[in-house]
């Protein structure tokens, strides 16, 4: 299991979110390019604008349109500053989840899957009917203060397992 | 959650480091890939020794692997798959293996037989027992080494003691199974909380009483002191239906709620619910 490194991202308030993108179906050529380009990561990235937050681009299975992070650093250091981290990279019984996560202060304002791949079709459908489910989760299990869920599965688990790494180098809890 | 996962390629665990909260003090988190899911661990240390504390994971996280190796019904040569086609006698299995049957047949007594591992298509299947009862005994280990409390969560079912600060209890939000991007209602923790549901992997619970599967609600949630009864009664219940509530309701120190298909959530007079 390959562990990324942590990206420390100052940005401008307003750009609360980090360029996110969601990968299905990729083939593991896609997927290492991908590695790649999260590593890039290592200098401080910024979504030009909110459009990049919350979009889902569909990845058709060998393609090699490889959505990398276009990174117009502001590197500014500003004391409300928004960081992000990248969680576990967790291979599960479907295929293979990273999370990364930005907050700003000490809350969560996003929670982007950085590698999401299947190892069949089914899985995919598992991927994409749970994970915005799950982030909406993880942003509402914060605002409703719990400290657990019933009720998850493998999936929410491979999710949970990511994040969880992302909030300990994000010092969140 | 009485299924687990074949042969998952599970990567290795993710281990988190002690870290230190002004308000909490220290917390241990940490998660354990076994019995085809994740269990995850969050221990606040209060004045316990960090040392003893992550020597009580381990053990816990051992307890698991044991629960796993003896019970699992995926593992041909467990002692569990071994019984279940007379490749031994149920004297030459290990203790541990007479004692969870034990409380399986209780569970079926408190479950009004809708909890049955007795009649389960391929032989005896105490599969929705041991998770819950794994968890347990993971919790045991944290608790003897002093830390202040601990959640131990087998893929959503949760073995709990003490709360998130001193005086204040766990709260565990029940998904809601139509639209599981929300929380269907948020519990106190008496101990444990277990959810059977349709969820992501469908249907997969059996009807004791007809062999086939089957369900009569969306989900299923029981609290109590001890999360084997719990787990088990769930799974009975998410057969079962609101017409299983009062089975659960004369279970001492147990309560539950059952979620059916248009949203409403029936429950129990003393379910621990809160907002």
């Amino acid at each position: 299991m390959k562990r990324m490194p942590i990206v420390l991202a100052a940005t401008a308030a307003g750009l609360a979110t980090v360029l996110g993108f969601h990968t299905q179906k990729m083939n593991s050529n896609v997927l290492s390019g991908l590695s790649g380009a999260s590593g890039a990561g290592t200098t401080p990235t910024s979504s030009p604008s909110g459009a990049g937050s919350g979009t889902s681009t569909t990845t058709a299975a060998g393609s090699s349109s490889t959505p990398g992070p276009t990174s117009t650093s502001t590197s500014t250091t500003t004391a409300a500053g928004t960081r992000t981290a990248l969680g576990a990279d967790v291979q599960y019984r479907y295929g293979e989840l990273e999370l990364q996560v930005t907050a700003t202060g000490g809350r969560i304002t996003n929670v982007q899957p950085a590698i999401d791949t299947a190892f069949d079709p089914r899985s995919s459908q598992v991927n994409s009917y749970a994970e915005p489910l799950l982030q909406s989760q993880t942003l509402q299990a914060q605002s409703a203060n719990i400290n657990g869920v019933s009720g998850a599965t493998f999936t929410s688990q491979a999710y949970v397992q990511s994040l969880q790494a992302a909030l300990d180098k994000l010092g969140i809890k | 959650m009485g299924t687990l996962t074949r042969d998952s390629p599970w990567a290795a665990d993710a281990a988190t480091p002690s870290e230190a909260d002004p308000v909490t003090g220290p917390v241990l988190r940490h998660v354990h890939a076994v019995m085809g899911t994740m269990v995850s661990f969050d221990v606040r240390l209060g004045d316990a020794n960090p040392a003893a504390a992550h020597l009580a994971l381990a053990r816990a996280c051992a307890r698991l692997d044991r629960a796993d190796a003896v019970f699992s019904t995926w593992k041909p040569n467990s002692p569990m798959s071994l019984l279940r086609r007379n490749a031994i006698a149920s004297d030459e299995a290990p203790a541990e293996v007479a004692k969870v049957l034990e409380l399986c047949d209780l569970a079926r007594e408190l479950s009004g037989g809708w909890f049955d591992p007795w009649r389960m298509p391929g032989g005896i299947d105490p599969t929705g027992l041991v998770k819950g009862w794994a968890a347990d005994r993971a919790l045991d280990e944290l608790r003897a080494s002093g830390v202040r409390a601990a959640i131990v969560s087998a893929g959503g079912d949760l073995a709990t003691f003490g709360g998130p600060e001193p005086g204040s209890p766990w709260r565990i939000g029940v998904r809601d199974p139509r639209a599981i991007d929300k929380i269907a209602c948020i519990l106190e923790s008496p101990g444990a909380v277990a959810t059977s549901g349709c969820y992501e992997r469908g249907r997969h619970v059996i009807d004791p009483r007809t062999g086939r599967t089957e369900t009569r609600c969306e989900s299923a949630t029981v609290t109590g002191p001890e999360l084997w009864l719990a787990d088990a009664l769930a799974t009975g219940l998410l057969v079962a239906g609101e017409a299983g509530l009062a089975l659960i309701e004369a279970v001492q120190g147990y309560e539950a709620c059952v979620i059916s298909e248009t949203g409403s959530i029936t429950m129990t007079g003393s379910l621990p619910i809160t907002r």
